[in-house]
C-alpha cells in the first residue's frame, strides 16, 4: 500500500499529463466541450424528479432535485471512475506494449480524469444551493474526506476489473450492467433515511431487518451518498453507523484487488 | 560491473488464442482432481540467452524476422517478464522501442512533446528547458501547433525521435526507427546518436534490418536466430555471418521465384542460361578473388534484332548495383537472325572482394533502341579468398583499391 502512494508521488507528472491528455482528447473537437461531462448527472436528476412526481418519494424535507443531485454527484463520479478504470489498461495497449512504468498509473489516471468532471458538478451543486438559499455549515469540510473515500472504493473495483479485463473482455461488458443495478441498491433515487425508517424503525422485514440494514450499508456507496448529503445539505456530521460496514469491506477488498493487479501486471504486455 | 546482465533468459509464449473462461475453470478442476490438464503448445521466443554489456558499449542486434530481437528488447526494457532466467539492468533505460509509441494523433506537436516527455519520465522542467532544442531538431517549427493527425508519417517520426533523444538516460534502446525520415534527417539522427555514443558515453542497443548501418555504428553485434544467440562478436565478422545466412536463404528463394527482382520480357528474345567459367574453363559458382573469369550468357533470339546492345551487371543480394558492363556500339552494326547465341564477358582479374553476388542482364535492340529484356538476380555466385588468411582490406567493402602506403616524416618537433 505504501508502494502505491510512493508510485503515485513519483509518477505524479505522468498521471497529470495522461489525465490532461484524456480530457483534451475527449473534448477537443466538441463545441460544447467539457459541458458534456455534467450532462449525465443533470439528465438523471431531471428524470428522477419527473418520476418522483408520479410515485412520491420522501426527501427529508429538502427540495428533491438538490437531494438527488447531491446523491448523483458522488455516484456518477464513482461509476465513471470505476468503468473508465476497468477499461484503462486495455485502452492503452499501445503504451503497455512499448514502455514500462507501473501499470497502476492507468486506473489512477482514469480516476484523476474524472475529478475534473466532478469539479464542474460541484459548481452546479453550488449554483443549486444558491437557488434554494442553502448555506453550507462547518461540516462541509468533510467533503474532501468523503471524495477520497469514494476514490478508494472506485480503485478497489478498477484494479481488479482492469486486470481481469486484460484477459477476459467480458469484464468491460459486465461492469456497466452491475453498476446500473448497484445504483438502485444505493440511496440515489431515494434517501438512506427511507431505508433506515423501513428496516430499523418499522422492522419491515421482521427478524431479518437489522441484518438487512447492515447488508445494505455494506455497499460503500450507501454511506458515501448519505454522508455527502448530510454534510453538504443538512449541516450534520456523517452517520458513522451507515459508513462503517462499507469502510470495512473496502479495506478488506482493496489490498486483494491491488495485489491481484500487480501479479497480473507481469503478463499484460504478452496477453493484451 | 556490466550495465546489462542477461542470465539464462528464456521466454515462452503459448500458441493459439487465450483459453476461454470455461477451459480455465475445467483446468482448475482437473488440477484439483490430479488429472492432466489441457496444455496449449509452447513457443520459445527466447531460449537460454546469456550476455553482458559494459557501460558505453554500442551493440547491434540483428537476425531474421522472428529471431527474438524485439522480444529481447522488451525484456531489457522491463515490458515483458521472463519465463525463466533474469535480466539485470544497472541504470536508467530510455524506452525508444518504436519511436512515437506515445504520440497521440489528436494532440498538437507541442502538446505531444510534453505528453511524451512525461511518458518517458522526463521532468516537466527539463522538457521546458529543452523545448526549443527539441522543436529545432525536429524541423517542425511551422507545424508544432497543428494536431499530429495531420502530419505525414515522416514528420511523426521526426517528432518522436526528437523527443526520445532529449531524454537523459544511461541506456538507449533503438528498434527500427531510422527506417523512416528522409535521408537528410536520417543523417542528422545518426550524428545525434554518435554524439550520444561517443561524447556522452551512453550505452546503446540498436535493432535494425539495415545491416550496413549496424556495421557502421556498432563495434559489437549479436546475431540471433530462432531465439538463441547464434554469434556475438566484432561487427564485421558477425554481419558477415548474417550475410552468409541470408545469401543461403535468398539463393533458395530465388530458385523458387524471382519475387522481388525486376523483370521485363518480350517475345523477341529469351534468356536460356548464364554460366560462369573459372581460369581452367570449368563451369562453377565459386571463384576466387582476382581470378580470370568468364561469364557466358546464352540467348535464344526469336525475331531478327537490329542494333543489339547487351548489358551485364553485378549486384549484391540486397540489390546494391556494384558494376555494369555494356557493349554500347560494339555489335551495333549487326543484325541477329533467329537462333541461339552466346554472349561472353571476360573479366581478367575479378575485382570484387569475397562474398555472395548476383547478376543482372539486359538487352536493347531496334532501329530506335528500346529495351527487350531485363532481369535481375538471375545467377548467384560466390567469391572466396585466395588463402584462408583474413586480411582486413579484403573483408570490408566490395573492392580492393590495391593502394600502396608510404609514411614520411615531414618535420620533427623538438
Amino acid at each position: 500500500m505504501i508502494n502505491v502512494v510512493k508510485n503515485l508521488y513519483q509518477y505524479r507528472e505522468l498521471i497529470a499529463a495522461l489525465a490532461w491528455k484524456n480530457i483534451v482528447i475527449r473534448y477537443k473537437q466538441a463545441y460544447l466541450g467539457v459541458l458534456w461531462a455534467v450532462l449525465k448527472p443533470i439528465m438523471l436528476m431531471l428524470i428522477f424528479t419527473l418520476v418522483r412526481s408520479f410515485v412520491g418519494i420522501e426527501s427529508d424535507d429538502l427540495p428533491y432535485p438538490i437531494l438527488t443531485f447531491a446523491a448523483l454527484l458522488p455516484w456518477v463520479f464513482f461509476q465513471e471512475s470505476a468503468s473508465e478504470g476497468v477499461n484503462s489498461v486495455t485502452s492503452n495497449a499501445a503504451l503497455i506494449k512499448k514502455i514500462y512504468f507501473p501499470r497502476e498509473v492507468f486506473p489512477i489516471t482514469a480516476m484523476v480524469t474524472k475529478i475534473v468532471e466532478l469539479a464542474i458538478s460541484f459548481v452546479i451543486l453550488a449554483g443549486m444551493m444558491i437557488y434554494y438559499k442553502m448555506v453550507p455549515t462547518i461540516y462541509a469540510l468533510w467533503v474532501p474526506a468523503i471524495i477520497f473515500y469514494t476514490m478508494i472504493v472506485a480503485l478497489g473495483i478498477s484494479f481488479f476489473g482492469a486486470a481481469v479485463n486484460v484477459y477476459y473482455r467480458d469484464m468491460s461488458q459486465a461492469l456497466p450492467v452491475a453498476l446500473s443495478l448497484l445504483m438502485y441498491g444505493s440511496p440515489v433515487m431515494y434517501p438512506l433515511s427511507l431505508v433506515h425508517k423501513k428496516l430499523i424503525e418499522e422492522q419491515a422485514a421482521g427478524a431479518w431487518s437489522n441484518d438487512l440494514y447492515t447488508l445494505y450499508t455494506l455497499n460503500p456507496l450507501a454511506g458515501i451518498i448519505d454522508s455527502f448529503q448530510r454534510v453538504v445539505l443538512k449541516g450534520l456530521p456523517p452517520d458513522f453507523n451507515a459508513l462503517y460496514p462499507g469502510v470495512i469491506l473496502t479495506l478488506v477488498i482493496l489490498p486483494f484487488s491491488y495485489l491481484f493487479f500487480k501479479r497480473a501486471e507481469n503478463w499484460f504486455a504478452d496477453v493484451i | 560491473m556490466p550495465i546489462i546482465e542477461v542470465n539464462h533468459l528464456t521466454k515462452e509464449y503459448q500458441l493459439g488464442h487465450i483459453t476461454s473462461l470455461k477451459e480455465n475453470v475445467l483446468n482448475t478442476f482437473r488440477r484439483l482432481g490430479g488429472k492432466p490438464t489441457q496444455q496449449r503448445e509452447n513457443f520459445k521466443a527466447l531460449d537460454d540467452i546469456n550476455f553482458t554489456i559494459e557501460q558505453g558499449e554500442v551493440v547491434g542486434i540483428i537476425g531474421h524476422n522472428g529471431a527474438g530481437k524485439s522480444t529481447l528488447l522488451k525484456h531489457l526494457a522491463n515490458i515483458s517478464k521472463p519465463t525463466k532466467g533474469e535480466v539485470i539492468v544497472r541504470g536508467s533505460i530510455a524506452p525508444l522501442i518504436e519511436v512515437g509509441a506515445g504520440v497521440n494523433p489528436e494532440l498538437t506537436g507541442r502538446e505531444n512533446i510534453f505528453l511524451n516527455g512525461a511518458i518517458l519520465g522526463i521532468p516537466k522542467k527539463i522538457i521546458q528547458q529543452k523545448l526549443d532544442e527539441i522543436i529545432d531538431f525536429s524541423e517542425l517549427e511551422q507545424f508544432i501547433d497543428t494536431p499530429v493527425k495531420r502530419y505525414s508519417s515522416g514528420m511523426t517520426v521526426k517528432l518522436g525521435f526528437s523527443i526520445a533523444t532529449s531524454l537523459d538516460a544511461d541506456i538507449l534502446i533503438i528498434d527500427e526507427v531510422l527506417a523512416v525520415g528522409d535521408l537528410a534527417f536520417q543523417r542528422k539522427c545518426f550524428d545525434k546518436m554518435e554524439d550520444m555514443i561517443i561524447r556522452q558515453g551512453k550505452t546503446v542497443l540498436l535493432v535494425s534490418h539495415n545491416i550496413r548501418q549496424i556495421e557502421r555504428i556498432c563495434k559489437r553485434v549479436i546475431l540471433m536466430d530462432h531465439g538463441k544467440i547464434y554469434a556475438d562478436g566484432a561487427s564485421a565478422e558477425t554481419c558477415g555471418l548474417f550475410y552468409a545466412q541470408n545469401d543461403e536463404i535468398i539463393k533458395k528463394q530465388s530458385e523458387i521465384l524471382h519475387s522481388n527482382a525486376r523483370k521485363e520480357k518480350s517475345n523477341d528474345i529469351d534468356l536460356l542460361s548464364i554460366e560462369l567459367l573459372n581460369e581452367n574453363s570449368d563451369i562453377t559458382e565459386l571463384i576466387t578473388y582476382n581470378e580470370n573469369v568468364t561469364f557466358k550468357i546464352n540467348y535464344k533470339v526469336n525475331t531478327p534484332l537490329e542494333n543489339p546492345i547487351f548489358g551485364f551487371g553485378i549486384h549484391t543480394t540486397d540489390f546494391l548495383y556494384l558494376a555494369t558492363e555494356i557493349t554500347d556500339n560494339q555489335f551495333k552494326d549487326q543484325t541477329l537472325l533467329p537462333g541461339e547465341y552466346t554472349v561472353t564477358v571476360n573479366i581478367p582479374s575479378f575485382p570484387l572482394l569475397p562474398g555472395v553476388y548476383s547478376t543482372r542482364i539486359g538487352v536493347d535492340a531496334g532501329k530506335v533502341t528500346h529495351n527487350i529484356l531485363y532481369e535481375e538476380n538471375v545467377f548467384h555466385f560466390q567469391v572466396k579468398n585466395i588463402t584462408n588468411e583474413r586480411s582486413l582490406s579484403l573483408c570490408e567493402g566490395f573492392i580492393h583499391l590495391k593502394g600502396s602506403w608510404t609514411l614520411n616524416r615531414n618535420s620533427i618537433f623538438q
